[in-house]
């Protein structure tokens, strides 16, 4: 549940300007993403310039072999950028000799992922397949490639079991937030004992108290961070814009029916 | 084939002394026929612009009864367009099949990190979406209105002069033949496009616009076999950050395209970017045009003022998600014209602000806003983001979204859906939307490390 309130409370700020600015003309400051074509590639693994999502400056790094799984992966040759770079419509230059940068992984096999590398301890290590897939896709986010019919991806998502992704995603964020309410609720609770004597199961009988522990429920699943409170306002602007631009017309001088004839 | 008849009518100088008529009447609540009838002669109606909106308004007001002039400045360019119209219209517009050049039968979406669906496997051998050339399409539905007796004048209108009291004219004031000339009318239909001269001149109010780009490329054989039926659709942050990227095939060659609202600078870095997506599809073709037009993101703020509606893309009455407009251009000309044609009986009585707004503007918004606002949805939802664009290929790859989606594009109603699949769907979706997210937090945080 928590989750899926993480839909709309999204720290990335691609969001956020979905939310503000489709409909106004672009000025500069709102165009944070440079276009793929323009951003300078680190010869890096993961080429951690700055993509879309955070819109920040292009981050120079220097080759990090991050991850413990040390998967093989085609370095990217520097002759890749000019072939973006260059401003020439015409199809892709190509010498025979420079290898485009293609994603590449042993475990990468036919399209989709091959669980049988992916076992531990005799069953399949799903971490290790969401992690896979998310390194997959930000290497496709940072390098696009041509999509050919030769070797199509059909990966699909829903093939890890649900219960993989609670593990991982849902209940540390559960336990934290169950933390903090719980925290809260035994100071409140002891706070409204001491100025009122109301003892916590003469509290709970209260309509008042059920109530305010209502908000609270609610208030914790929903605001979980300080701009959550902010997102949220605008998302609720933004899902009334496009109705008020329809509704606009009505809206018009009517009065005014007779001024034009 | 259709073929281009154009009458080059050259009307004489047509400002006629003014009519004693009465002064139109207040509002009253009682609804029996409260404008004046006209002396001795029809409604006159002048509809500006010659595409779909303008010549079924046209059709659809000759048809009724009142005097039509059409106006188009130019009656045989081929307008930028994707050329899609669904099969709905082809009923409903009594098009002729010999006018649809390609049925596409098959559409692909391909993600940002190129997992690709098929939509199309519930489509029934009879369903297709029906490919045309514009310029096709747009002399077949003129010369029909011309038929029903609407006057085609080849000109470009200049100015519309506002009527100085609810009983004068309007007065279109256009260059024909290298000379000024003007037309005075009572009601006037602006259906000249997203650019629109009559918009201004009653001041419609602006709308934001995306712009939409493609060039045309004629292809070797062997690759245009692959697009004989099928069209494909492109998703990612390299191609478009708030719109989607296409290849569609046309009549003997592809139109490779994107579009955008929001970074519209840089819309030839997207080109290329779906050059390269689509490349070993398209390469050795050979670009055979370039051509760019702006598309309305939403309504403009006014569309009916005085005895002047807005239809079309004047109106602003693309949906989002999909940039569908032909199809909502041909629909609003026409209920705009039976509107003007019911309001004033036949033609026989003046017509006021107020039949405009009941007759078209009611009837249109009560029909088509739901149709808007899911689309507005969709796409606030799906095309945001690259971890959207993935949740909506995810999800796009499910029977039961094939068949609701493709169903409502090419009927525009919707479909009677078996309720549980309903609740299944709405299940998955969210499900899909919070797996994708979680990736693409993952992703971030990929990023945050290194």
């Amino acid at each position: 549940m928590s989750i899926s309130m993480a839909l709309f409370s999204p720290p990335a700020p691609n969001l956020r300007t979905l939310l503000s600015s489709p409909r106004s003309l672009p000025k500069p400051r709102l165009t944070l993403k440079p276009s793929p074509s323009l951003m300078p590639k680190a010869p890096a693994f993961f080429a951690v310039s700055a993509s879309s999502d955070n819109g920040a400056g292009a981050v120079p790094s220097s080759a990090v072999a991050v991850e413990e799984q040390g998967e093989p992966k085609v370095a990217v040759e520097p002759a890749k950028e000019p072939e973006r770079e260059n401003g020439s419509v015409a199809s892709a230059p190509e010498e025979g000799a420079v290898a485009v940068a293609k994603f590449n992984d042993s475990r990468w096999v036919g399209g989709t992922w091959n669980l049988k590398q992916f076992q531990k301890d005799g069953s399949t290590d799903w971490d290790a397949v969401i992690d896979a897939e998310v390194r997959r896709r930000k290497w496709l986010e940072d390098n696009p490639e041509s999509s050919s019919n030769d070797d199509p991806v059909v990966f699909d998502t829903s093939i890890i079991p649900w219960w993989a992704w609670m593990k991982r995603f849902h209940l540390p964020e559960a336990e934290l937030l169950n933390g903090r309410a719980a925290m809260i609720g035994f100071f409140m609770a002891y706070l409204v004992d001491s100025l009122t004597g109301v003892g916590l199961v003469d509290q709970m009988g209260n309509f008042f108290c059920k109530t305010l522990l209502f908000i609270a429920v609610v208030g914790v699943l929903v605001i979980r961070k300080n701009e959550d409170v902010e997102t949220i306002k605008k998302l609720i602007e933004e899902t009334t814009f496009y109705d008020k631009q329809w509704q606009a017309t009505w809206q018009d001088d009517n009065s005014g029916s007779s001024k034009n004839g | 084939m259709a073929s281009q008849s154009l009458h080059h009518h050259f009307a004489s100088l047509r400002l006629r002394t003014r009519q004693p008529l009465k002064p139109s009447p207040r509002p009253l609540t009682v609804a029996a026929s409260k404008n004046p009838p006209l002396p001795g002669r029809k409604l006159r109606a002048a509809v500006i612009g010659g595409g779909p909106a303008g010549s079924s308004a046209a059709e659809s007001l000759a048809s009724g009864g009142v005097e039509t002039f059409l106006f188009e400045r130019s009656p045989s360019s081929a307008k930028p367009c994707g050329g899609a119209i669904p099969l709905c219209m082809l009923d409903e517009f009594d098009l002729p099949h010999s006018l649809v050049d390609r049925h596409v039968t098959e559409m692909r979406v391909i993600s940002p990190s190129n997992i690709t669906v098929d939509f199309g496997k519930t489509l029934r051998p009879h369903e297709f979406i029906a490919m045309l050339r514009r310029e096709v399409l747009d002399s077949f539905l003129r010369s029909r209105a011309e038929s029903r007796g609407a006057e085609l004048i080849t000109g470009l209108v200049t100015d519309l002069e506002l009527p100085r009291s609810s009983s004068s004219p309007y007065v279109v004031h256009y260059t024909s033949g290298g000379s000024k000339r003007s037309l005075a009318v009572d009601v006037v239909v602006g259906a000249d496009g997203a650019n629109s001269r009559v918009a201004k001149s009653i001041g419609a109010g602006e709308y934001s616009y995306a712009i939409a780009f493609q060039e045309r490329i004629r292809l070797p054989d062997e690759k245009m076999k692959y697009y004989e039926n099928l069209a494909e659709m492109y998703l990612g942050d390299d191609v478009s950050p708030d719109f989607y990227a296409w290849v569609f095939p046309k009549c003997d060659h592809v139109a490779v395209g994107t579009g955008t609202v929001r970074s519209k600078r840089e819309i030839k870095a997207y080109q290329r970017g779906i050059r390269e997506r689509a490349r070993p599809k398209i390469e050795g073709g050979q670009v055979i045009k370039v051509e760019a037009h702006p598309i309305p993101e939403h309504p403009r703020p006014v569309r009916v003022r005085g005895r002047v509606a807005l239809v079309g893309d004047a109106a602003g009455y693309v949906t989002k998600c999909s940039g569908e407009g032909i199809y909502f251009a041909a629909k609003s000309g026409r209920m705009c014209g039976e509107g003007i044609v019911k309001a004033s009986e036949g033609g026989a009585r003046m017509v006021g602000e107020e039949d405009l707004r009941r007759e078209y503007l009611r009837q249109w918004d009560d029909r088509y806003v739901s149709t808007y606002r899911v689309l507005d949805l969709l796409e606030k939802v799906f095309y945001g983001s690259n971890w959207g664009r993935e949740a909506m290929v995810e999800l796009c790859g499910g029977e039961y979204v094939q068949r609701v989606s493709l169903e409502s594009y090419m009927y525009k109603r919707l479909v009677e859906g078996d309720r549980w699949e309903g609740v299944k769907m709405a299940a998955s979706t969210v499900a899909t939307l919070v797996r994708c997210k979680i990736m693409s937090g993952e992703m971030g945080r990929l990023k945050a490390i290194a």
